[in-house]
């Protein structure tokens, strides 16, 4: 418990005041001290505050930690997160503890009717079940419809129906727009963030599918509210746009224009939408917008932002990119008259419409990057969120221009704006473009210093990335990183891509290290032991399912990094693998690793080893005049050994 | 998990006929281990006691795979970072996120102190960690906005006192409670010292009876605790109120004061007591009828008012022995 002790010294006032000293208002008996000159003293105002700036203030003050993982997840070394698949998990099963707690509390609600907290939290209280003998009228009705809960309010509604108790028009209509927003099924409630966050794939289904119910709930409600109102019709037009039974819709809307019934704006955004289900044809879907926006301008109905977004996702969807293009130019100077400002909907729409991957290059986004730079957003529109990803996928693959990615970036992190990356998968692909464009475009040291930053808690890179990158080191030659995108790829569990296995020993070899460079001097034992985790992980992953089997090129690697590491009994390990198993082995390991091999057995004065490196040579129809004449002349060979060189290679040899 | 242990202890106990308490291993001499136990066959090694001959059994079931663990994070802190930002508030110690080598705890002599790891020391204590001098300059930084300046003329306390007499007390607590309200958060206490009241003297005896122990009189201090009222506003008026009350109260004299005796007075006046009496006669003793009665001198009704006001000390002593010396006209020797 803290305790503040507020020190106040009367008079208290809200004022600024000044006090004069005069003579002796406050006197003490035992006499005043000699100063009577009248001061004048100033005190300033309170500045005033809310109750919570000063934590906001003090909040402002902590920076990003970028060692550690996301606050949600537990700060320690056996419960941090390391791969795609396991910050899914936790988020997901911290989640499930969170709804089990709220099962429970719904399943034994005669435990939890305390409430100690002051002032009450009604979350806490267990919720009201309806069944089908609650006694029920219209005011629970509606304050189910005001709380949100559709189950309930059918429920409810039904009850009255049964009932016989009638339903004012105004609650049904309530009940209708409830229903139609939702399509009357339940949402993921909002207490839900990690599910709503790792929800990806809805997305995709949705956008083509029809899924509005026919002759369910709402169009009952419908038709029974009499007379129709423009509500109710509003209502059922935007609730079968928005779940895409499009024909009804539009013939519902036309509908309502022969009846001369007055819409608003928000309906024919919700029209607007689904022109591109109506019309196949990019002139006939212009035309239609165009008749529409007259029929909303002869109503004297005013444009918004959803107007503005509706018509860009329309023109998205044109083949022509010609009229796509020349009609997003007419629209934006339009509506920038009639004062709606876009939001990043907007210029998401922008952006697919302009820099398509079979169109010419287009510089929209230096424009669009000028004018919103430094600028703090929040969402108005639910397309926002696309904005971030599609912007980096944009500077990396129509544009490959590193400034214009960096200034993305800054714009995400200025102010709030990360709340609008989106959900996981949007943030993934935006570092993943991200990534792959500076490992393409920035030299390899500052490359790692973006990467130390964002990896592994911001983002955990797919193996394609991994590949980008090892590519990068690949072109740069820049040995020393491998190691650490070996640990890194072990944890991430990208051990069972051969490509990438090959592609790691690949650069390991190829770049002998220089013995000199300082950071270069470990570098013979980092690969090594890098080489000899792969060999073990190989062999343990046999027992797997992804299973990834050798291959005498990967051994040969494996081989040559060991020697070079010093590791000599290892070698010999790996090479008695090798040749005990040639049946299951398919190719052979390079001729450079067996010269490699054999020299190591020439330094470790073991000739047996170098006869065995001899006989596989000569078993699989390698080039072994080299290894033999080596062998030859490195060592002093007793009888033994020389009987057996000369019964692979022959007198020749020994002659020389 | 201890069910299926001592499944397995059973299930042991039964097949394996190895010697299966101490007893038996020293009772049955040398030859049934020979044959139970032919692996231990040279007769020079010491025989091991084997209490539990079926441990192997459980340890290898017991030997589960797991994955390795990632270091520490401080191993890839950098020197110069933002500490602010990885330590901002207080938190117990986490020894995989403080990269310090630090050890705490007492170990035999010559042994190395425990590490941070698994230090339950380390984690009792409370640390300050989030209050390094560059976190707390910061924080200044950033609150300074809602601060102003401290008035000119009234740095120290010898200059603001005169113009704010009066000190209020109140307390704000911070629980982690389902409730921020606390029923402490109530009590106010109102102090200021009584020597800038004005009081004649009847007033001020009489504020001082009204007032009780709230006055401390050694440092002159008067103090209004007050907690009888539910919110803290009201105990501020209340606690107002009541110095505005006795200071008012004091001033009017109520008709049963004149009652006051001797037992109620406060001060010792010599005009009142019997030592005037006792002067008086002494001077008097041997005085005619109807001679002027000779009264005791002002300079030693007040010294007797001293001593007894004050208490006996040195001074006092020897200035009543002066007195009464002068008065009696002895002379000094």
């Amino acid at each position: 418990m803290y305790l503040s002790r507020q020190l106040r010294l009367l008079p208290k006032a809200s004022i600024g005041r000044s006090i004069t000293t005069s003579s002796t208002h406050y006197t003490t008996t035992t006499g005043t001290p000699a100063t009577p000159a009248v001061e004048h003293i100033e005190i300033p105002n309170r500045i005033e505050r809310s109750p919570t700036d000063i934590l906001k203030a003090l909040a402002s003050t902590v920076g990003r930690d970028h060692t550690a993982p996301h606050y949600k997840y537990h700060d320690d070394p056996f419960l941090i997160p390391m791969s795609n698949m396991a910050k899914r998990t936790y988020a997901m099963s911290k989640e499930a503890g969170r709804k089990a707690a709220k099962w429970i509390k719904e399943e034994h609600r005669e435990l939890f009717l305390h409430q100690e907290a002051q002032p009450a939290i009604e979350k806490f209280a267990p919720s009201m079940v309806y069944t089908e003998e609650s006694e029920v009228d219209e005011s629970s009705l509606g304050q189910l419809i005001e709380l949100g809960e559709l189950k309930d309010a059918v429920l409810v509604y039904n009850l009255l129906e049964q009932k016989g108790m009638t339903v004012s028009p105004e609650l049904k209509q309530s009940l209708l727009e409830l229903v139609c927003f939702h399509n009357n099924q339940d949402p993921l409630p909002e207490e839900y963030i990690e599910e709503r966050w790792f929800l990806q794939n809805n997305q995709r289904r949705e956008r083509h599918g029809k899924t509005w119910k026919d002759g369910d709930l709402a169009e009952k409600l419908y038709a029974e509210i009499e007379p129709k109102t423009p509500q109710t019709y509003a209502a059922l037009i935007r609730g079968m746009a928005k779940y895409l039974q499009c024909e009804r819709a539009y013939a519902l809307l036309q509908e309502a224009g022969e009846k001369q019934i007055q819409l608003d704006t928000n309906t024919y955004n919700s029209i607007i939408q689904i022109i591109s289900f109506l019309k196949d044809n990019a002139e006939q879907r212009w035309q239609l917008c165009t008749e529409l926006l007259q029929q909303m301008s002869q109503q004297k109905l005013r444009p918004n932002l959803g107007t503005l977004n509706a018509i860009l996702q329309c023109i998205s969807t044109f083949g022509n990119f010609k009229l796509a293009r020349s009609s997003a130019l007419k629209v934006l100077p339009e509506f920038k008259q009639l004062g709606v400002s876009p939001s990043l909907g907007s210029y998401y729409y922008l952006l697919i419409i302009f820099c398509r991957e079979r169109g010419p290059v287009s510089h929209v986004i230096v424009d669009i990057l000028n004018e919103i730079a430094g600028r703090e957003f929040t969402v108005e529109h639910p397309k926002d969120t696309y904005f971030f990803a599609t912007a980096m996928d944009v500077c990396r693959n129509h544009l490959n221009d590193k400034a214009l990615a960096k200034k993305v970036n800054e714009l995400l992190h200025t102010g709030n704006n990360y709340d609008l990356v989106g959900d996981s998968f949007k943030e993934s692909i935006y570092y993943r473009n991200y990534l792959a464009l500076l490992c393409q475009t920035e030299s390899i040291e500052d490359f790692m210093l973006t990467y130390d930053l964002l990896v592994p808690n911001i983002y955990i890179p797919e193996p394609g990335i991994m590949e980008e990158v090892l590519r990068t080191i690949e072109i740069n030659a820049a040995v020393e990183h491998v190691p650490r995108i070996w640990s890194d790829m072990v944890v991430f569990d990208h051990t069972h891509r051969e490509s990438l296995l090959l592609y790691v020993l690949r650069i390991m070899v190829d770049n002998r290290p220089n013995a000199e460079t300082p950071s270069q001097a470990q570098l013979p034992e980092q690969c090594a032991k890098v080489a000899l985790d792969m060999y073990n992980k190989i062999e343990e992953s046999v027992r797997r399912i992804k299973k990834v089997s050798f291959t005498g090129q990967m051994l040969g690697d494996i081989l040559t990094l060991l020697v070079r590491g010093d590791n000599y009994e290892k070698a010999n390990e790996v090479f008695s693998h090798i040749d005990k198993n040639q049946h299951r082995i398919p190719g052979t390991p390079a001729e450079s690793a067996l010269q490699e091999y054999v020299e190591a057995s020439i330094k470790e004065k073991s000739p047996s080893q170098a006869l065995a490196a001899l006989q596989y040579a000569v078993d699989n129809n390698m080039e072994s005049s080299v290894i033999a004449k080596r062998i030859h002349d490195g060592f002093t060979l007793n009888e033994t050994h020389l009987a057996k060189l000369k019964s692979l290679v022959g007198e020749s040899f020994l002659e020389k | 998990m201890a069910a299926s242990l001592t499944r397995l202890l059973e299930r042991s106990l039964r097949t394996t006929h190895a010697p299966q308490s101490s007893v038996r291993l020293f009772s049955n001499g040398s030859q049934k281990q020979q044959q139970q136990q032919p692996e231990v066959e040279d007769e020079e090694e010491f025989r091991v006691l084997n209490l539990r001959p079926v441990k192997q059994q459980f340890q290898r079931r017991r030997d589960i795979r797991r994955d390795d663990v990632t270091p520490p994070r401080t191993t890839r802190m950098a020197v110069d970072q933002d500490w602010t930002a990885a330590w901002p508030g207080p938190r117990s110690f986490h020894p995989a996120s403080v990269p310090l080598p630090l050890r705490q705890g007492f170990t035999e002599r010559g042994a190395a102190a425990p590490s941070k790891f698994a230090n339950a020391e380390l984690m009792k204590i409370p640390n300050f960690l989030h209050l390094t001098p560059p976190a707390i300059r910061q924080q200044c930084e950033a609150i300074k906005k809602f601060c102003t300046p401290w008035p000119k003329g009234l740095e120290t306390e010898a200059k603001w006192k005169p113009h704010f007499p009066v000190e209020v007390i109140t307390t704000d607590y911070c629980q982690s409670l389902p409730t921020v309200r606390n029923p402490e958060a109530r009590r106010v206490t109102v102090s200021l010292k009584l020597s800038d009241l004005k009081f004649d003297n009847h007033a001020r005896d009489k504020f001082l009876r009204l007032v009780g122990e709230r006055y401390n009189k050694e440092t002159d201090v008067l103090t209004f605790v007050t907690d009888r009222c539910p919110l803290r506003k009201q105990n501020y008026d209340y606690a107002l109120y009541l110095l505005t009350a006795c200071y008012h109260e004091s001033f009017v004299t109520e008709p049963w004061e004149a009652t006051k005796s001797e037992a109620d007075m406060e001060l010792y006046l010599f005009e009142r007591n019997q030592a005037k009496r006792s002067a008086e006669a002494i001077l008097n003793w041997n005085a005619a009828e109807g001679a002027p009665k000779k009264a005791a001198s002002a300079s030693y009704a007040q010294c007797v008012e001293q001593l007894i006001n004050e208490g006996e000390n040195e001074y006092n002593l020897a200035k009543y022995k002066e007195e009464v010396m002068k008065m009696l006209n002895v002379a000094a020797q």
